[in-house]
């Protein structure tokens, strides 16, 4: 029995050398190689997003179309910093949803593939992705949220401290934007907000006060992570005269309330969530066909925008990522929240790097801080400095969309505007 | 006093608590162990039934039966071909663990993570005026009584049932009165393993389907099991009722921290009754 231990310690021991040796002399390769000039120069970006786990159908909704854009926009001409020109590439690695995950996907994206910028990173764990990002100097894209909020505010967040960190997609911004668009769509009813315990946290005190300030009447309800049944929670919503139930985020959760909220006779409150709509069959499988009608979403049909100006070459290109993607799986293309992340992004680091001339982390957000991008949901001018402290805070509007029949359409929106 | 819609909501609560707990009990009682995998065999038992009726096209009252034959078989060879060749409680109770997250990953890779939902299988409700119940889940409830009655019946009126309560009280003096406990213990496992799946399969409507579903019931009914005291049957049903009771209620007045309150109170029953209200007392 001894002699086995021995043999397979051994073994252990001479597997692990070999590992090494052999992941050694892949990165020495790599390293020895001399860069050949034989077409345009790789920009490596990189995303560390779930792929298993619960949260997983967000983290794999956008892979086919990401992939598509950044085929179409190297097939474009990629994009020049000084005279030389560049292509993208994006890689996704599974972080499960969780900050050691998110913080592992990162080192492995930025040490193990190369890549010079993580971008569309939404998951649960952003400060432990800025850990890894901040001292390698690599720009990170993200959105904001509790994590984002200051010192200042009650929050965590110091901007002194991540400097290479962008927020391309202002959570509270776009929420807040929601509920005025909701409030366009259905004047004089009371929003009832329904959260998990997991998302509460100073940012809603933001959201709470610019909601005062413009005189929407909401009602917060917070419910446990491991809910299943909302009854008590509805049944609050119903006490408290709420006519819209908005749940911020969790689309689990918010099949299950505007499934019971139907069940409970309560059929007057719509329900919805700040969240894309990743396809309204699954909502009329899970809600039920009644149920799930006038369902709200967030909606990135940016061509069907009335508010909020894009620049047509960007979206014609996402029309054709979405063209493209539905001829590839034969099925018709009904997310569209894809839009409203990657390329969105990756427009603003593109073009943070065509004006700055290099691709040097730090003159990229030199170049990002203060300037104006064209994005694929809208066109924004760098601010936030009030709010998150820091000056690299982009813009998403608050546009929604409703479920009809089997189909997403268009019903409101709320160009965004920065915190007060 | 909370509105009677929260009643019946804690009542429909209890009901799935009560079902799964039926099948841990049984196990536990026989093969003296918590099967960490209830959980998932609930989830598998929602998923095939989802299948069974939007794939196969198979009315939903057969498909869950069908559903409860193939989960009750996989439970058998689960017992037969792992846990029967580990020895020792703490390795079987890691065994359990591990195949939770095997499941999980098998359902995730075979079935795929999205949401999926029966909400139009028994659809519409019952009006009661200032609320109204939908018959999914008065489904929930009757199944609920209807398991109990033939759980009742089964272990009460039957040779199985007789063999089962002589293996659970005295495995060896059983055996030496003829009764294979072995085979006993693998129909017990086959029974347990059921029930989780039919639970699931009656729950498929109410709430959406997923890889992930297993966790939380298989949480409470274990809690359910612990308050009523480890293998007995009606103490499942009171330690059901009171956690899916108490849940609802405390819910609706105190909203997030109602877990707090809750787990609390387990916690304090436990201290004043370490086996549980109807449990035998602990060594």
């Amino acid at each position: 029995m001894r002699k086995w231990h021995g043999i397979t310690a051994v073994l252990v021991v001479i597997a692990t050398v070999l590992g090494i040796v052999a992941s050694a002399c892949a990165g020495g390769g790599e390293k020895a190689a001399p860069p050949v000039a034989t077409g345009p120069i790789i920009y490596k970006m990189g995303c560390p997003t779930p792929l298993s786990g619960p949260a997983a159908p967000w983290g794999q909704a956008g892979h086919d179309f990401y992939q598509k854009w950044i085929q179409l926009f190297n097939q474009a001409g990629g994009f020049k910093v000084g005279d030389t020109t560049y292509n993208v590439t994006f890689t996704e690695v599974d972080d499960e949803n969780t900050p050691e995950g998110g913080a592992a996907a990162a080192k492995q994206l930025i040490y193990g593939d190369g890549c010079q910028a993580i971008v569309a990173y939404w998951s649960w764990g952003m400060p432990a992705v800025q850990a890894v990002t901040t001292p390698a100097k690599i720009p990170l894209l993200t959105r904001t949220g509790n994590e984002a909020v200051p010192m200042s505010e009650g929050g965590i967040y110091d901007p002194a401290k991540y400097p290479y960190t962008v927020f391309a997609n202002p959570s509270h911004e776009q929420i807040i934007s929601d509920f005025k668009a909701i409030a366009k769509a259905y004047p004089g009813r009371m929003i009832g907000i329904a959260d998990s315990t997991l998302g509460k946290g100073p940012g809603w005190d933001v959201v709470d006060r610019t909601l005062d300030a413009a005189g929407i009447k909401y009602h917060h309800e917070w419910y446990t992570p491991a809910a299943t049944d909302y009854t008590p929670y509805i049944t609050k919503f119903k006490e408290a005269g709420c006519g819209v139930i908005y749940t911020a985020g969790d689309i689990g959760a918010s099949f299950n309330i505007a499934k019971q909220r139907w069940d409970m006779g309560y059929k007057d409150i719509v329900c919805g969530v700040a969240g894309p709509c990743v396809d309204p069959s699954v909502y009329n499988a899970v809600v039920g066909y009644d149920a799930s009608q006038g369902f709200i979403d967030q909606y990135f049909g940016i061509w069907d925008y009335k508010d909020t100006k894009i620049d047509p070459a960007i979206m014609a290109m996402a029309k054709q990522v979405n063209d493209d993607v539905a001829k590839d799986t034969g099925a018709p293309v009904v997310y569209t929240g894809w839009i409203g992340w990657m390329p969105s992004h990756m427009l603003i680091l593109t073009q943070a790097m065509t004006k700055a001339g290099s691709t040097d982390p730090d003159a990229i957000m030199k170049a990002i801080q203060g300037g104006t991008f064209s994005t694929s949901t809208g066109t924004y001018t760098m601010s936030g400095a009030k709010t998150y402290g820091s000056p690299i805070v982009f813009g998403t509007p608050g546009a929604l969309s409703q479920i009809k029949g089997d189909k997403e359409v268009y019903l409101s929106e709320s160009p965004w505007t920065p915190l007060p | 006093m909370p509105p009677a819609g929260i009643w019946i909501d804690g009542l429909v609560q209890s009901s799935t608590y009560i079902t799964m707990a039926f099948g841990m009990v049984l196990v536990f009682s026989i093969l003296g162990i918590l099967n960490w995998t209830h959980g998932q065999y609930y989830m598998l038992g929602a998923v095939i039934v989802y299948y069974g009726v939007t794939a196969a096209g198979v009315p939903f009252p057969i498909s869950m039966l069908v559903t409860g034959l193939i989960i009750a078989g996989l439970g058998m060879l689960v017992k037969k071909v792992i846990i029967d060749r580990v020895s020792g409680d703490l390795y079987v109770g890691a065994v359990t663990l591990a195949l939770i997250f095997f499941f999980e990953g098998l359902a995730s890779m075979l079935f795929g993570m999205q949401d999926k939902g029966l909400a139009n299988v028994m659809p519409g409700s019952m009006d009661f005026g200032s609320f109204s119940v939908s018959y999914q889940k008065i489904a929930v409830v009757g199944f609920t009584l209807v398991v109990m009655i033939a759980m009742y019946i089964v272990l009460n009126r039957t040779k199985v049932g007789l063999s089962i309560r002589a293996a659970a009280q005295e495995p060896r003096a059983a055996s030496l009165y003829g009764v294979r406990v072995d085979r006993v213990s693998l129909i017990v496992m086959g029974i347990g393993c059921a029930l989780a799946a039919w639970a699931g399969c009656i729950m498929g409507p109410v709430y959406s389907i997923n890889p992930f579903i297993g966790r939380i019931p298989m949480i409470f009914s274990l809690l359910a099991i612990v308050i009523g005291g480890l293998g007995s049957l009606s103490g499942a049903i009171i330690g059901g009722l009171i956690l899916g009771f108490l849940n609802s209620v405390m819910a609706y007045y105190i909203s997030y921290y109602s877990e707090v309150v809750l787990f609390a109170l387990v916690i304090i029953l436990l201290l004043v009754r370490p086996q549980g209200l109807f449990g035998a007392a602990l060594k």
